[in-house]
């Protein structure tokens, strides 16, 4: 019986409130064993009891508890109806049970129940603990709820605490799982299929995407190629790429092998300039491995747009939709006022496009290599060149392989031209500047090469195709061998060896004939060198447009040009040396261009060799030239000429002779360049003297003209005249040059080059004798005075141009005259442009000479008329005039304005409204015409410092901090005074006593001065002092009624300062107490709005404390009564007192009530 | 050159407004001056004041251009915008398509946006609502119309049509001739 019987916990409700835990127990012990009964009555918020239930611990069997049940439930007793049911184990039972059961537990697993478990390396998990018992033996193991043994987390937050996760505390969301486990279908029947048929897209649908799309990166980065107009990166697989861009051009491919040095040089470079060209590469190595260098560089960048494409297009793929490509779905949605942060992006490819342009440059390099045979693109070409100058770097660049490979490369190429064939137009003139460094070879390279830079900057754009096709070719023909140049070298030496055995002319046929031994063509070659160049000048001659455009710019520019020119002198003045002295029967500008020429190249050679001999052949070379440019002009010995011209043709064996001619208008600006233009005057000079001519005198000016002019010239002195000039000269000259050309294509055979030549000068000279014939007449006719001179000579030769103008005034007037002379006969063919400039002069004479009308007596008379006429009063116009008129048109202006601007105004209207029947929603809106704008930017303010308005959007930062401070620091002076601030009020109450305390005030305020100079600590202490000061003065403390108690005895303080001015101005205290306000500098203003209340405030303190000022009902005191309510504050502390007693009585109640609550359970 | 009539007038901002809704009241009435539309060889013309009165020197038949122009007539009075627009549409655009910088290229050509192309779309853009249509890097590439809304671009293949072209920037390369 007693077995079955348990210890139950019941739970009666329902009971009635008198019954006490007697009866209980009484009334239960009838079932069981009543060990504890608990009675606990639940109470309202006024303390009346509500419910009075019991827990009854008993010992009772179940058919007892039943009994039990059955008759007291839902029985009434003792004025309740008894409601009994089961109720949980009291904790305190529980608990001390489980403590017992734990330790029974201990006791056994240590004596062997357990003993197994752990032989057998297991834990006992399933312990009927309570939740958040331990496992023992097991730090940091739980039960946890549901009876899990799990292990308490310490898992670290993210502020750095550590959070306990104690699974007893938690339900932990662990399920079992239904026995229906076994039915799941298996994986692979999951995926649901989607109808459809083969077509791409299903299958898409379906997962399955061909290789095409499979790596959706590439892809990609093929479309991005697509859309970038160059397109021609390689991708790492060419067949995706033939699939992608059908349309690659396989020039990529070619290009490709070429441009991978450049590229590879390309990261180099660019190191230095600037890592974001580096970032792109990484980035771009990031995502292809192999193709990307490729793809960056050679990628042939045409413009910077592109590339900036390119790049923002790359960035954004990797920022934005690297991950999101792959999917298709991946589309965001956005508001309205959605702003994506593009700055960033802009900024980043603004960095990127610095550093492309530097690939630029170097693509075009790598394009330059490329294009070998040169044929190709002019207009590519061309643009190279323009970005080549645009480029500051790149040309340095090539400078320098210009100098480093130019003497090799140099002759290599010369090599190459007499092993290879002839190559294009381009190539050709490079050919034929290689040509010349060749035959100069001993020349100082450096400065050829400066010159082909300069050439490179100035010439026209061809001849830098040229250079560069040359400069490839160099490139190609690196291979040559050291041998080969010496033996050219070997070749050169002996040419002026020769020359200062034989002549001039003969060092450069020997030249010419070595340079053909070595070639296997070389006079094929070489003429068609001279071909070329010829056919360039010739169409500059023929584009007689062209070539001014051409030329001028040229002159106009730097000394550099000067130098390009020189160089390209030098490069067909070497072929004129060989072979243009039979041409000599070309107009006498042709000549002396050539005399020039020629003169300049030996010159020139001989002063970069530095070498004797060299010179001696120049000076060979240059008499002789001299003597035939003594010839040419005058004209009258053209046997001679032709004997020098039969001596030379034979002896020269190249039969170009036509190029010459073609040569001479670039070759007439070498002159400028020329170093020694005293040299040539005096060996002209020379030649004068040895001429038989009849103009020997003015052969003489001639050349003493001609020295000053290239003096002059040696100053770069650039002038439209002198490219003009110069192109009449070349067109002169052309017809010749035509000519020659036809003579160019015998060139192989000697004979017949002769005589052809011969017949050909012949007809020339007589041509030039019929010229010479009609500039004979027509000098004839004109009596020049010599105010025409300049004008004349403007026409002489196209070396001398300007220099004539100034020489002539320089020099004297006898030399001008024979030289006008000269030159005009020399320029027949210019005669014409010059008598147009003739007109010029006469012109102005006509201008200053009288007018017929004005002639004679009644001429002047109406001379004076009309020179009165303009200031006769009567023609005078009036203000009035200006008035009128301008007042019309105004009015007429205005009402133009006004028509057009009510016209706009209304056309405005008409659209507003229709713009508000179309929307039908902003009537209102536009109905105020102000509103629009003004709601369009009340979001977006633009500011603008200069605006005073705009002055509230700015931050104030250091005013407030500043004025903080210095508040502070008046605070603070003020608290130091303020004690001895009232100390004086005493003193100064009353007018009788101020003599008394005169003294005592002075100390105090010399007492002052230490206190305001003490810091703060020494302020502090003197508060102290103060306060208890303060204290004794007011027994009544309790007359501030807003303050409750003593709060702040600095308040209390600056209040008590106040209460100064309040006395002054009642009782009109006497100007020394200004003294003190100002002493307390100017307290603030608000203090003066709160005076009157706080000054009568203290005004009680000095009642109370100084009683003997007043009397105990001072008059002057009744009516402050008014204001200060001290008794009344008195009353107010009451009821406030009591207020707070109450509330603080609520409070408590409310605590306990709550406590109480919290209490039972 | 003449101002448009009421219902040149209508015609054109109702198909403006397609695009800017009522931001259309902002091109009218700028703060700025006086704006107007210039009907000129069957070319509407988005005109300034000043330039208008510039322009009034020159003979009609002479007159090339004057102005931004926003698009023509056509035969049938229906009113085009050309690409010229754009840069007035794209300011004020409600409703914006941007488009993945893979597509950019085949939308400059002139094709359609697909949704593969699709990267960014305005909330709650409804069908045939005229969108102007950006890059990722929002640069204006052109206009067009929302083939879809923008619930429906959710759930439609990856191939279909999200917005109509209408015109583009590479228009002015291909079109140069007919856009003054």
């Amino acid at each position: 019986m007693k077995a079955s019987r348990e210890a139950t916990r019941l739970f009666v409700g329902g009971l009635g409130q008198s019954v006490s835990a007697a009866d209980l127990q009484s009334q239960f012990s009838r079932f069981g064993d009543v060990s504890d009964v608990e009675i606990i009555t639940r109470k309202d918020d006024q303390g009346n009891p509500q419910k009075v239930f019991a827990y009854i611990n008993i010992r009772v069997a179940e058919s007892d508890l039943k009994k039990c049940m059955s008759v007291l439930n839902n029985t009434k007793w003792k004025g309740g109806t008894l409601q009994i049911q089961l109720a949980k184990e009291s904790f305190l039972h529980r608990l001390a049970r489980e403590r017992e059961e734990a330790q029974a537990k201990n006791e056994k697993s240590v004596l062997g129940n357990t003993n197994l478990l752990e032989k057998m390396g297991m834990v006992d998990f399933h312990m009927k603990a309570v939740p958040g018992t331990e496992v023992p033996g097991h730090k940091n193991w739980v039960v946890s709820k549901f009876g899990r043994v799990l292990p308490v987390l310490h898992l670290k937050n993210q502020h750095k605490r550590k959070i306990k996760y104690d699974p007893s505390k938690y339900c932990h969301n662990l399920k079992k799982i239904g026995e229906d486990f076994t039915n799941a279908i298996p994986v692979s029947n999951l995926t649901w299929e989607l109808e459809g048929g083969n077509d791409p897209m299903s299958k898409k649908r379906q997962g399955k995407f061909s290789d095409f799309f499979s790596p959706p990166k590439k892809i990609i980065k093929v479309q991005k190629d697509q859309s970038s107009t160059l397109s021609l990166t390689l991708r790492p697989r060419p067949g995706r790429v033939i699939m992608e861009n059908p349309h690659l051009p396989q020039q990529q491919t070619t290009q490709e092998i070429p441009n991978d040095p450049v590229t590879l040089k390309s990261p180099q470079l660019p190191d230095s300039d600037s890592q974001k060209l580096k970032s792109v590469f990484l980035q771009t190595s990031g995502l292809e491995n192999t193709g990307n260098k490729n793809s960056i560089s050679e990628d042939d960048i045409d413009s910077e747009d592109e590339l900036r494409l390119m790049i923002a297009r790359e960035e954004n793929l990797e920022r934005t939709t690297w991950s999101s490509i792959n999917e298709y779905d991946s589309f965001e949605i956005v508001r309205d006022d959605f702003k994506s942060d593009v700055h960033k992006l802009c900024s980043l490819t603004g960095l990127g496009n610095k550093n492309v342009s530097c690939f630029d440059s170097e693509d075009n390099v790598g394009r330059d290599y490329d294009n070998d045979s040169g044929d190709t693109d002019d207009t590519a070409m061309k643009k190279n060149v323009g970005k080549v100058k645009k480029s500051t770097g790149f040309p340095q660049m090539e400078q320098s392989v210009y100098k480093k490979s130019s003497l090799k490369n140099r002759k290599k190429c010369e090599l190459s031209d007499h092993c290879t064939k002839v190559q294009k137009s381009k190539t050709n003139v490079e050919l034929a500047l290689s040509h010349r460094v060749k035959q100069l070879s001993f020349k100082s390279l450096s400065n050829s090469s400066s010159s082909e830079d300069a050439d490179s900057l100035s010439e026209s754009a061809e001849s830098e195709e040229g250079k560069y096709n040359a400069m490839m070719k160099n490139c190609l023909h690196v291979t040559l061998s050291l041998a080969d140049l010496g033996h050219l070298a070997a070749s050169d030496l002996k040419a002026p060896k020769e020359d200062s055995e034989s002549g001039g002319w003969e060092t450069t046929s020997k030249c010419d004939r070595a340079s053909k031994s070595h070639g296997t063509s070389g006079g094929l070659h070489r003429s068609r060198q001279c071909i070329y160049p010829e056919e360039i000048v010739a169409s500059l001659l023929e584009g007689e447009e062209n070539t001014p455009g051409k030329q001028k710019p040229k002159e106009n520019n730097l000394k550099l040009k000067f130098q390009a020119f020189k160089g390209v002198g030098c490069l067909y003045g070497k072929q004129p040396v060989k072979k243009s002295l039979k041409e000599n029967v070309a107009s006498s500008n042709i000549n002396k261009n050539e005399h020039s020429l020629k003169l300049e190249d030996p010159t020139s050679m001989s002063l970069e060799k530095g070498l004797p001999y060299s010179n001696g052949s120049s000076s060979k070379l240059t008499p002789f030239q001299g003597a035939k440019k003594a010839d040419d002009p005058n004209y009258i010995q053209p046997q001679k000429r032709q004997f020098t011209f039969k001596t030379q043709n034979h002896k020269v064996q190249s039969p170009s002779s036509s190029e010459k001619g073609s040569r001479n208008p670039i070759s007439s600006l070498l002159p400028l360049k020329d170093k020694k233009p005293l040299r040539l005057g005096a060996e002209t000079s020379l030649r004068g003297f040895d001429e038989d001519c009849c103009h020997g005198t003015t052969k003489t000016g001639e050349d003493s003209e001609k020295r000053p002019d290239l003096t002059s010239h040696m100053v770069p002195e650039n002038s439209p005249e002198f490219s003009r000039m110069n192109t009449q000269g070349s067109k002169t000259d052309f017809p010749f040059s035509l000519n020659s050309s036809s003579n160019v294509f015998a060139k192989d055979k000697h004979a017949e080059d002769n005589q052809k030549r011969l017949s050909a000068l012949e007809a020339r000279q007589k041509a030039k004798e019929v010229q010479k014939k009609l500039v004979h007449n027509a000098l004839a006719n004109l009596d020049g005075p010599p105010e025409d001179k300049p004008t004349h000579i403007i026409f002489g030769s196209d070396s001398e141009i300007e220099t004539e103008e100034t020489s002539i005034r320089e020099q004297s007037q006898l030399v001008e005259k024979p030289v006008k002379e000269v030159l005009s006969r020399a320029s027949g063919t210019l005669f014409g442009s010059s008598s147009e400039e003739e007109s010029d002069p006469e012109e102005d004479r006509n201008r200053f000479r009288i007018k017929p009308q004005f002639e004679g007596r009644a001429g002047q008379k109406l001379m004076n008329l009309q020179s009165h006429f303009g200031t006769d009063d009567r023609f005078r116009m009036d203000s009035r005039f200006l008035e009128s008129d301008s007042e019309e048109e105004r009015e007429d202006v205005n009402e133009k304005k006004t028509t057009e601007k009510e016209e706009l105004a209304a056309e405005k209207l008409k659209a507003l409204n229709i713009v508000q029947s179309i929307l039908q929603t902003n009537l209102s809106n536009s109905a105020s015409k102000g509103s629009v704008p003004a709601k369009k930017f009340k979001d977006i303010i633009h500011y603008d410092p200069t605006r005073h308005d705009h002055a509230n959007y700015e931050k104030k930062r250091d005013d407030k901090p500043k004025e903080s401070k210095a508040m502070r620091k008046k605070k603070r002076e003020e608290a130091e005074k303020l004690p001895v601030v009232s100390k004086e009020m005493y003193y100064d109450i009353t007018m009788d006593l101020k003599e008394i305390f005169q003294t005592t005030k002075d100390s105090h305020e010399k007492k002052d001065a230490p206190y305001v100079d003490c810091d703060e600590e020494k302020a502090k202490e003197v508060h102290v002092p103060a306060a208890p000061v303060m204290g004794a003065k007011q027994p009544s403390g309790f007359t501030f009624s807003f303050f409750d108690s003593d709060t702040k005895d600095v308040k209390e303080e600056t209040y008590r300062v106040e209460t100064v001015k309040p006395s002054r101005t009642a009782w009109q205290v006497a100007p020394r107490f200004q003294d003190s306000s100002s002493e307390e500098d100017d307290v603030t203003e608000e203090t003066d709005d709160r005076k009157s209340s706080p000054g009568e405030v203290s005004l009680p303190a000095k009642e109370t404390t100084r009683f003997f000022f007043f009397s105990n009902n001072d008059e002057r005191l009744l009516g402050s009564d008014l204001f200060w309510r001290g008794m009344g504050g008195n009353i107010s502390r009451n009821s406030w007192e009591a207020r707070t007693n109450n509330l603080r009585m609520d409070c408590r109640k409310k605590h306990k009530d709550a406590k109480r609550r919290v209490k039972p359970k | 050159m003449r101002p448009l009539t009421e219902e040149e007038t209508r015609v054109m901002f109702e198909k403006i407004a397609k695009y800017i809704g009522e931001n259309l009241q902002l091109l009218v009435d700028r703060p700025d001056g006086t704006y107007c539309f210039r009907l000129h060889n069957d070319r509407v013309y988005y005109v300034s004041e000043k330039i208008l009165k510039l322009a009034a020197n020159i003979a009609g038949d002479k007159l090339v251009s004057l102005g931004t122009c926003f698009g023509k007539f056509t035969k049938t009075h229906k009113f085009r915008l050309h690409i010229t627009a754009l840069d007035y549409l794209a300011p004020y655009a409600k409703y914006k398509v941007w488009i993945k910088p893979g597509a950019e290229q085949s939308f400059l050509y002139g094709n359609h946006v697909l949704k593969s192309g699709l990267g960014r779309i305005t909330e709650n853009t409804s069908q045939y609502q005229g969108v102007v249509v950006y890059s990722m890097a929002d640069i204006p590439l052109g206009f067009g119309v929302a083939a879809k809304s923008t619930q429906d671009c959710r759930k439609v293949d990856p191939m279909a049509i999200v917005v109509f072209h209408q015109a583009d920037i590479g228009e002015y390369v291909r079109h140069e001739e007919t856009l003054t």
